[in-house]
């Protein structure tokens, strides 16, 4: 339970929307003056719309970890962040007109992302909360979704002082909604999570000892975030953990090995687009690359009964293929006509390929723990 | 539901965009209980909803729902786990090259 002793000062420490509302009149009256003064670019947030089973979502019970749960969801109600996300005189300012169209091109992509990456989740969260009848999973739905809509909110600030407005034009759009089965949400979104804090922490302790690359301030505020990440995924592998067939059978196992080979070579591909940013961070994209599944790969020996062998000769060299494919392929649309289709079709096949030849890198098996929790440890 | 037709209904929706530093959220809820089932559309009537910066909106507006047939619904169940990858998460949008859009215009 919350208690406020103190009004509080700043919209981070609201308690209740109407507190924040109360914060935000004054500086809101200034805010929305300035932002149509500016010219601002304008940024379509789209993000997904999807359906699941939730009947099967509804049945999940945790009482095989319900100790845990508690804990979890007691950490989760107390809200640690609260106060976090909130700029102190340590948000320098950013030179955004003066910086270098492609670091800033790629840092706006970056900003965007993540952003829609939060609100898509924002969404997704709320949605099962308000479908939901369960309340273990209504209550931790609910929390998932508070602290996604506030880092949200966080970098949206960013992006306004950099002149891009959000435009959230796609709720008048017509919204198509498509399906997961609730296994593949859990996988992908603990993946994600577990990969989200893996990616925030490197950068994190990266510019501890090399702060003359931190050209943003809000890498500053990473390692309480990405804590909530951590903790996101933490209830996912919880979940995972309710029912040994999620992630132990066989099929499910073959399902795994296929997401964590997806979302790495993804993940490759993605960075290496963003040559300007990882340079300006001082970064190394292979070494970080590789670090950043060194690290997911360890934490998700908690759930995974297996894990992809990243020292594998073949693992890199299939990652830089993939690589390579990606660009062929933009490089064929760009071209057009029939070589363009020609072109396609080749950097499609050496995709499929280098897929494949990543996916039966034999993987490593993994005896799971008995306790299932895990704290931040990098 | 017809196992090759679509059929259309509306319903009234609250949209709420919370726009502001602590927050930024958007929902459509359906306020006569519908459902939204795999492969159906809904189309929010109107004008964009957009709070202003500090700010908190919630709007009564009309929805049509686009039900999918059968044959979709089912399709959209056994196919759209494909598109799983729409649920993973990377810090950067799928451009070769940023444009510094996320990838979408505007």
């Amino acid at each position: 339970m919350n208690v406020q002793t103190q009004p509080a000062s700043h919209t981070a420490d609201a308690t209740t929307v109407e507190e924040g509302l109360a914060i935000q009149q004054a500086q809101s009256k200034f805010d929305s003056k300035a932002a149509t003064d500016l010219a601002m670019q304008n940024t379509l947030l789209t993000p997904r719309f999807y359906t699941t089973d939730f009947e099967e979502l509804d049945a999940i019970d945790v009482s095989p970890v319900r100790a845990d749960w508690d804990k979890l969801m007691e950490q989760m109600r107390s809200d640690p962040n609260k106060g976090h996300f909130r700029k102190t005189e340590d948000w320098d300012a950013v030179d955004w007109e003066n910086m270098d169209p492609e670091l800033k091109a790629e840092a706006l992509d970056f900003l965007i992302s993540s952003c829609t990456a939060e609100f898509s989740g924002c969404v997704l969260y709320k949605e099962m909360k308000r479908r939901g009848t369960n309340e273990d999973i209504k209550e931790l739905f609910s929390y998932m979704s508070r602290d996604e809509a506030r880092h949200a909110g966080f970098i949206n600030d960013a992006l306004r002082e950099a002149g891009v407005a959000v435009n959230l034009g796609f709720l008048t759009r017509e919204k198509k909604y498509t399906y997961f089965r609730p296994k593949f949400i859990y996988y992908a979104t603990y993946l994600s999570e577990k990969i989200g804090y893996a990616r925030y922490i490197t950068i994190y302790r990266h510019l501890e000892a090399n702060p003359e690359h931190r050209f943003h301030p809000i890498f500053k505020w990473f390692r309480e975030w990405c804590n909530d990440e951590f903790s996101h995924g933490e209830a996912f592998a919880l979940l995972m953990r309710t029912d040994p067939k999620i992630t132990q059978s066989f099929a499910n196992r073959l399902w795994i090995r296929f997401f964590l080979t997806a979302v790495y070579s993804t993940m490759w591909v993605r960075d290496h687009a963003r040559p300007k940013f990882h340079e300006a961070l001082g970064v190394d994209i292979d070494w970080y690359d590789m670090e950043v599944f060194r690290k997911t790969s360890t934490i998700a020996r908690q759930v995974f009964p297996i894990e992809l062998d990243i020292d594998n000769p073949r693992f890199r060299s299939g990652c830089e293929r993939m690589n390579r494919a990606a660009i062929a392929m933009d490089a064929a649309k760009a071209r057009g006509g029939v070589g363009g289709l020609l072109g396609r079709i080749a950097a499609g096949a050496n995709a499929a390929f280098a897929f494949a030849n990543l996916y039966t890198i034999p993987v490593k098996k993994n005896d799971v723990p008995e306790n299932v929790r895990l704290e931040p440890a990098f | 539901m017809g196992l090759l037709t679509r059929y259309t209904e509306t319903a009234p929706c609250t949209v709420e965009v919370v726009h502001k530093f602590e927050e930024l959220s958007a929902h459509v809820r359906l306020d006569n209980g519908a459902t939204i089932n795999p492969g159906d559309s809904v189309l929010v009537h109107g004008t964009p909803v957009m709070a202003p910066w500090g700010e908190a909106v919630s709007e009564q507006r009309m929805a049509t729902i686009t039900r999918a047939s059968l044959i979709e619904r089912l399709w959209t169940r056994l196919t759209g786990d494909m598109e799983f990858m729409e649920l993973c998460e990377f810090s950067f949008s799928d451009e070769t090259r940023a444009t510094g859009t996320g990838g979408v215009a505007a």
